[in-house]
């Protein structure tokens, strides 16, 4: 099953759950483990992509193996050491450790064990297997940033909006949603999340055609409202008090009352993506962000909601943002971020032009189409001989 | 979970962690673990060593359910691996799941062998690739393997069609030579190897890229990579192209420098010196003023490479490839354009020539080739002498299968 998106009732029935793990237990823990890799990851100056990639292979991770055999916070290390090397920025595993070390406690921080950096050694190729070398993942953010560029409207307005569903989406890391749903419908989901929050309304946009309802038709097709309102109604739960505070230690008490799982969507079919314009190919490398220190004024105030759902207090329970990490980006549209210097075969600052599908979900056999070749340039300087009538192209 | 010899006890037991499983549960637990998206490699069944890659050693295979398919198995080095899983390795393999084309090689599968706890609970890894039958080097280096134009000229646009699909993908491969230029038997050419291939960005203003150059096997590697150009794209593989394309016809590495010094006196012995006149902006690369450059070279590739390429569409594009410039050298659709593709005789098929040699043909198991290098001009033998004697064939197609 090379499909990294799962339903709902997979989501109850994993490893863990089997395991003996409550559902409610298992959310703690993947919500606990994202945080940590968000926190260790920021503290280590690693950009978003960095560390949304580790997360979303934590979460793939925990769909084979039970948190049970796995203690998540090591887990989490390992999956956060081979974003680094993958998203081409690199950290040394002691240095990884080193930093959990600084930011849990030593009872947490004892599950890694005597030698903790030969147990990520072991953990790597586990985790390598089990999420089947799908090393490249896209995650919402550029997403984000290609539809804000579509909307019209305020431009300070919209800055805002961007910025708040940037923060959603770091937020969403903590959810199981990117196990559920492709970036772009989360980053549909999350923009219209923020949209409606600022009391913004999308009227028009550029690209619009009559076939269109609402502007995110553009982009994917067959979004209900019901399904936007479950993505949002997941991120928006993380805020709510009845969630456990994550400071418990594991295991939690079994008995805490918690909100169930939403029912699953009327129409359980997924929507099926267009054809993403800018998807990026295995962009091998991408771009180290220069964390935005600007964003911390734009943190989402406590909206009055006027959704249709109920929403429990925000911000009190709302986990810090670290400064380094969930700021949003500084402007629309995303700018040139500088390369890192030195070595190590660094960085390139653009992905490569969209050519391919997502990565994650590379339907069987797809070849991507060659691109054009450009027409018959003009010749240089022939060598004698008069060049023979051209009669065709030859197959290639 | 390293001390696997000494006598075990169960892990410590936390307050808090009653229900985590102890390490000797979990060792079990990983052996026994069957991974769904990761088959274990003894479904293979290895057959010769064929090769020595970036990262490891390549090994021929036979899949146990089918006898007829035959495999490429490239092993993981990890033993001297401080940062786990190496870097390059996963380079390579996410540029392989990218790359899908006729003329790159096609990475099947990776597997693993079981963990267990003779290999201390690590597996180890194997990139698994379709099997390809020969490699350039190796074919150049067998006498009795013999190109006519048109199957040159095959080569050549299946090697540039390669070149042209990855760097439309933004890749650059960096390692071209003929060692890496694969051949089925059926006569399709794939580029391999791509462990020291990366993305690539075209350069902003003011922002220019800092790519590593210590890449590309030395008789191969451009000049701006020689003079310390860190801002280098995709020219630097189609030099290697200019090089290999040459090395159909002399049968050997056409500048085979031991140093990289020697290497740009080749190339200047070649290609005329290196001057802010035939390269602009050559003055502003790193190595340029620390390196003792040959001077008042004239340029002679055609002059040096008819007696043994005679067609003349062919020289032509070889002196385009070979440009010092790498802002003037071909790319690979400029290339594939050349008349050089579009006159008689036309590329033809290799599989006819192909079909008279049943012996794979790699250069690691071949003798090493003569150290033939292009001989200077007044040392290149006459139209009618034959260049390079062919290293002995006997001695090699014995190590073969």
């Amino acid at each position: 099953m090379p499909y990294w998106y799962y339903d709902k009732k997979d989501l109850l029935n994993t490893p863990s759950f089997r395991d003996g793990i409550s559902n409610d237990t298992e959310n703690r823990y993947r919500k606990e483990g994202a945080r940590f890799i968000i926190d260790t990851g920021s503290k280590m100056d690693l950009g978003y992509n960095t560390v949304a990639t580790g997360v979303v292979y934590f979460h793939r991770f925990y769909m084979f193996h039970s948190f049970r055999t796995f203690p998540r916070y090591i887990t989490a290390c390992c999956c956060l050491f081979l974003a680094g090397k993958v998203e081409e920025t690199p950290k040394k595993c002691k240095d990884i450790i080193k930093v959990a070390k600084s930011l849990l406690t030593e009872q947490k921080f004892s599950t890694f064990g005597d030698d903790p950096k030969e147990e990520v050694m072991t953990l790597e190729r586990i985790l390598l297997q089990t999420i089947k070398f799908d090393l490249q993942v896209e995650h919402p953010y550029g997403y984000l940033l290609k539809y804000a560029k579509c909307l019209k409207g305020e431009k300070s307005k919209l800055q805002k909006i961007v910025q708040m569903a940037w923060t959603f989406v770091n937020d969403s890391l903590c959810t199981t949603l990117c196990l559920q749903w492709e970036p772009e419908v989360i980053a549909v989901a999350l923009m219209f999340l923020a949209g409606k929050l600022s009391k913004f309304e999308v009227v028009d946009w550029n690209g619009r055609t009559p076939k269109h309802n609402a502007w995110w038709d553009m982009f994917v097709e067959d979004i209900c409202m019901e399904l936007l309102e479950d993505i949002c109604h997941q991120v928006l739960d993380l805020y709510s008090p009845q969630t456990q505070p994550s400071a418990a230690d594991s295991p939690p008490p079994q008995l805490v009352a918690q909100p169930t799982i939403r029912p699953v969507l009327k129409n359980d079919k997924k929507p099926s993506v267009t054809p993403p314009t800018s998807t990026s190919p295995v962009a091998v490398a991408k771009p180290v962000v220069t964390p935005i220190k600007n964003g911390s004024d734009v943190k989402p105030e406590p909206p009055k909601m006027d959704m249709r759902f109920t929403y429990p207090g925000y911000p009190p329970t709302m986990p810090p943002y670290p400064p380094m990490y969930s700021a949003p980006p500084p402007s629309i549209p995303p700018p040139r971020l500088p390369l890192p210097p030195g070595p190590p075969l660094a960085i390139y600052s653009e992905p490569p032009p969209a050519r391919f599908p997502p990565v994650n979900v590379p339907p069987p056999n797809y070849y991507p189409p060659m691109p054009t070749r450009a027409p018959l340039p003009t010749r240089g300087p022939i060598p004698p001989g008069p060049p023979p009538p051209r009669s065709y192209y030859p197959p290639v | 979970m390293q001390n696997v010899n000494a006598p075990r006890e169960p892990a410590p037991v936390l307050s808090t962690s009653s229900t985590i499983l102890n390490m000797r549960e979990k060792e079990k637990y990983i052996e026994e673990f069957d991974f769904p998206f990761c088959d274990e490699s003894s479904k293979y069944e290895k057959v010769a060593k064929i090769g020595q890659g970036t990262f490891g050693e390549v090994f021929k295979a036979r899949a146990r359910n089918s006898s007829k398919k035959f495999v490429a198995m490239k092993k993981v080095l990890m033993d001297n691996e401080k940062e786990g899983f190496p870097i390059t390795a996963l380079r390579e393999i996410k540029i392989l799941q990218l790359l899908k084309h006729e003329n790159v090689v096609n990475l099947i599968e990776i597997c693993r062998t079981k963990a267990t706890l003779h290999n201390k609970y690590r597996s180890t890894f194997y990139l698994v690739f379709d099997f390809c039958e020969h490699d350039l080097a190796g074919l150049l280096s067998n006498v009795n393997v013999k190109f006519s134009l048109g199957e040159i000229k095959k080569v050549m646009q299946q090697l540039l069609n390669g070149l042209y699909y990855i760097h439309s993908n933004k890749i650059l491969h960096r390692d071209m030579k003929a060692a890496n230029v694969l051949i089925t038997k059926n006569g399709i050419l794939k580029l391999a190897d791509f462990g020291l291939a990366r993305a690539f960005s075209v350069a902003k203003s003011g922002q220019a890229n800092k790519y590593t150059n210590r890449v590309v096997t030395l008789w191969y590697r451009p000049p701006e990579l020689l003079l310390g150009d860190r801002n280098y794209g995709p020219p630097v593989d189609m030099w290697g192209a200019g090089c290999i394309m040459a090395e159909m016809w002399t049968r050997s590495p056409i500048m085979q420098g031991p140093t990289e010094q020697q290497q740009l006196i080749l190339i200047s012995q070649l290609c005329g010196s290196c001057t802010p006149d035939v390269w602009p902006g050559v003055e502003s690369l790193d190595l340029y003023n620390k390196m003792e450059l040959p001077k008042g070279q004239k340029r002679k590739v055609k002059e040096r490479l008819k007696p043994y390429v005679k067609d003349p569409y062919g020289c032509d594009l070889l002196d385009k490839l070979l440009q010092l410039d790498p802002a003037k050298r071909y790319d690979a659709d400029t290339a594939l354009n050349h008349d050089f593709f579009w006159t008689d005789p036309m590329p033809c098929d290799l599989a006819n020539m192909l079909a008279q040699h049943t012996q794979s043909m790699f250069e690691y198991l071949a003798p090493p080739r003569r150290p033939g290098h292009l001989r200077h001009h007044h040392h290149v033998p006459g139209a009618q002498a034959k260049p390079n004697p062919p290293p002995q064939d006997s001695g090699y197609q014995d190590r073969v299968f």
